[in-house]
């Protein structure tokens, strides 16, 4: 296997990204899309590397793309609003509206006094972007790209890391592909800049990388092999590594097996002082099977993504802050760093 | 289960799912993605032809791999594909009558109702040939959504099948369906769009004045060849509204009917759970027919059994209980490894406790009948799989 959990040797290093450097590679980037299936973890996995790079000293920017409220609380944060809200020290949470990011365009770009809502331009720009392939798109990319670019009045980015929260997989690319879409579709027009200034800051993969995430099921691998695959061949955007998560570790190794056979052959005052082993054995033995199962659709997403794969261990918990915590520290955990 | 019945002529104590659903002409299966959605539509399938003489269309949309995988299937397309009896049979499963399998056309779909409602084949042709047509009918949000309502309606206005039953479209938000028809009547019939196109349609330099600093500013942006093309297909669009409103409630009217049936689909994970949950309430807002819950993957009761928690936590916990085993075994019993055990018992023990939790949350919801699928080993990629979930329906 090429991109193990366990310590790979220095010599190996330098042919072959580790996870560990996948990792660090991932958190040296200016913008990290989080991309994969509904319901495999994105804004949990999203926001554990928005802790990550906090930890190390960064100011962050983790974007919401659908106004969901996920992100935030697994940010430790109720609600979630279109203006960045500080959740963490070093983390701003901040949702993604189309209308929002528009007007704060026009304002930007053309000093176009921002609007109240329902004005005939909102309505208008309501009816383009729900009928122009592209333009609600193209805020997403847009937007990240605008906060890249924000600098503060020394001069200084703001934001060392925007970190996003992608829709679900088969809109990720279209929002990957909107500036190339629009290019097609504007030929002319103040905006063409513009959106072939986004487009490179996207497809610049020294500053933007996509981390997947996926589950260790049969149709969650399959998807994420389908999406890997169109974001690097359609689109050229590079994927730094995949989170597999909630990966249930080996719950019946040999030794937990000969014990509990014996205390099953043993005399009954033994088994009287466990009861119910036999139960919690049954049940280990479907949670083997499932473990078993899971391996193997580990196995095809190894084989089939030529990125590292970081595992996350399956946990009794999936929201709160906590959780990010944990997943978090695992994805550190199964990143080790190389003895130096 | 305990269940709250709101209608006294279903004696739904008494009946399985399937028997609930077997005289229904159309079967909507909705759920949040990744939560075996496709699957049980086919085990729904499978059930009214092993008990029912039927001819049964499974629909499903694109990708249809999972719906092959399921059917044992190589692949769907949009033509339909019976199931070959031999090969239910060497799975062990006798049937009455017929199970086909198909993909939803969405986009020939869109191009026959803009055909059907042009006034004229030129408009038709020129709708069709536009370069935001394209856009608009794969990308609006909700029309894919309402395409597979509309596919649906074809398909049963045609009469081929006996039942019909569909996964609705992995969505953002798996109720985008139900407000879709509205969607797009809204959409089509903005006033909007008679503000922004005017009323000669010769594009915008006969628009109201009001209109006219956006357009000003929006040509700066854009280019004034994009918002002309933008109008002219807007004026297009109009001339088929009132045929796309009348469609719309033609398909709101059949879903609410007495011959369609809901099935919501859910795991006890919190995301899909919470959506269920949403879903089953706006179905009822909707008045549209819910007949039973399908709650997947359930981890078994064994895993909440109290002695086993005991001993779990002993295993986990009990510092005096290696020593203890390995006097009575009569050689060294590891803590690491009764503790191994207890850790990875307990951990499926707040699991499933977190999902009865949940599964409390939907009885409270009252007025469903809640089938409980176990969380089989293996996903039932193959026949047998399906034939064993189709038996608890």
């Amino acid at each position: 296997m090429r991109f193990s959990r366990w310590p790979v040797l220095a010599t190996e290093r330098r042919t072959a990204p580790t996870a560990a450097s996948a990792l660090d590679e991932l958190l040296s980037r200016r913008i990290v899309f989080v991309a994969g299936k509904g319901g495999t973890g994105k804004s949990t996995i999203a926001a554990a590397i928005a802790l990550l790079a906090a930890n190390r000293g960064k100011q962050v920017l983790a974007i919401e793309v659908e106004p969901k409220g996920d992100l935030a609380t697994a940010l430790g944060w109720k609600g979630t609003s279109f203006k960045p809200e500080l959740a963490q020290p070093g983390i701003s949470v901040v949702a993604l509206h189309p209308e929002e990011s528009f007007q704060e365009y026009l304002h930007t770009f053309f000093k176009v006094p921002r609007l109240a809502r329902a004005t005939p331009l909102a309505k208008i720009f309501d009816f383009i972007a729900t009928a122009v392939p592209g333009p609600r798109d193209m805020l997403v990319v847009g937007k990240v790209a605008f906060e890249e670019r924000r600098r503060d009045h020394r001069g200084n980015s703001v934001w060392d890391m925007i970190i996003v929260d992608c829709s679900s997989s088969g809109h990720v690319l279209a929002q990957l592909n909107a500036a190339r879409s629009m290019m097609e579709l504007v030929r002319g027009g103040m905006i063409r800049n513009q959106v072939e200034w986004i487009d490179s800051v996207i497809s610049d993969s020294k500053r933007t990388a996509v981390a997947l995430t996926a589950l260790p099921e049969e149709m969650p691998v399959v998807e994420t092999l389908e999406l890997h695959r169109d974001i690097v061949k359609q689109r050229g955007v590079h994927v730094a590594l995949c989170v597999l998560n909630r990966v249930m570790q080996d719950p019946l190794p040999p030794a937990s097996r000969r014990i509990m056979a014996e205390i099953a052959g043993a005399a009954e005052e033994v088994g009287a002082r466990v009861p119910a082993l036999d139960g919690i054995a049954a049940d280990l033995e479907l949670a083997e099977r499932l473990h078993k199962a899971g391996e193997a659709q580990a196995r095809r997403l190894r084989e089939g993504v030529d990125v590292p794969v970081l595992e996350v261990p399956l946990m009794a918990s999936r929201t709160g802050l906590a959780t990010t915590r944990a997943v978090a520290k695992a994805l550190v955990a199964a990143t080790p760093r190389p003895q130096s | 289960m305990s269940s709250i019945r709101s209608r006294p002529d279903h004696d739904a104590l008494e009946t399985t799912l399937v028997s609930r659903l077997e005289n229904l002409e159309i079967i909507v299966c909705c759920g949040s993605g990744g939560v075996g959605k496709t699957t049980v539509s086919a085990a729904i399938g499978l059930a009214l032809t092993q008990r029912r003489n039927r001819r049964v269309l499974v629909l499903t949309v694109d990708p249809a791999r999972r719906l092959a995988t399921a059917l044992g299937l190589k692949e769907i397309g949009t033509d339909p594909v019976t199931v070959p009896r031999a090969r239910l049979r060497r799975a062990g499963i006798e049937m009455e009558g017929e199970l086909v399998a198909a993909m939803l056309d969405m986009k020939s779909t869109f191009d026959r109702m803009v055909t059907r409602l042009a006034p004229t084949r030129r408009d038709a042709e020129r709708l069709l040939a536009n370069r935001f047509y394209q856009g608009i009918s794969d990308s609006f949000i909700g029309s894919h959504e309402y395409m597979a309502m509309e596919a649906l309606y074809e398909l049963h206005e045609a009469g081929e099948y006996d039942t019909l039953i569909i996964d609705t479209p992995p969505s953002r938000n798996a109720l985008d369906f139900l407000e879709a028809p509205n969607r797009l009547s809204d959409f089509v019939g903005a006033r909007l769009l008679s503000w922004l196109s005017g009323p000669s349609r010769f594009g915008f330099r006969a628009v109201n004045l009001a209109a006219a600093p956006f357009l000003r500013m929006a040509d700066r942006l854009l280019g004034a060849d994009v918002l002309t093309e933008v109008a002219e297909f807007v004026a297009d669009l109009q001339k088929i509204y009132g045929g796309v409103q009348q469609r719309a409630r033609d398909v709101y009217r059949l879903l609410r009917s007495s011959q369609v049936g809901f099935v919501v689909v859910t795991t006890l994970e919190p995301g899909p759970f919470g959506e269920a949950e949403y879903f089953c309430a706006r179905l009822r807002e909707y008045r549209m027919p819910l007949r039973g819950v399908v709650v997947n993957r359930n981890w078994p009761d064994s895993l909440r059994d109290r002695t086993a928690l005991a001993t779990a936590s002993a295993l986990a916990e009990d510092d005096t209980l290696p020593a203890w085993l390995t006097q009575r075994l009569g050689h060294r019993v590891s803590p690491d490894t009764l503790h191994a055990i207890g850790d990875q018992w307990l951990l499926l023990h707040a699991i499933a406790e977190r999902d009865a939790r949940q599964l409390s949350r939907l009885e409270r919801l009252g007025n469903v009948e809640a089938v409980r699928i176990p969380l089989f080993s293996e996903d039932a990629s193959e026949l047998e799989g399906l034939a064993r979930i189709a038996a608890l329906l």
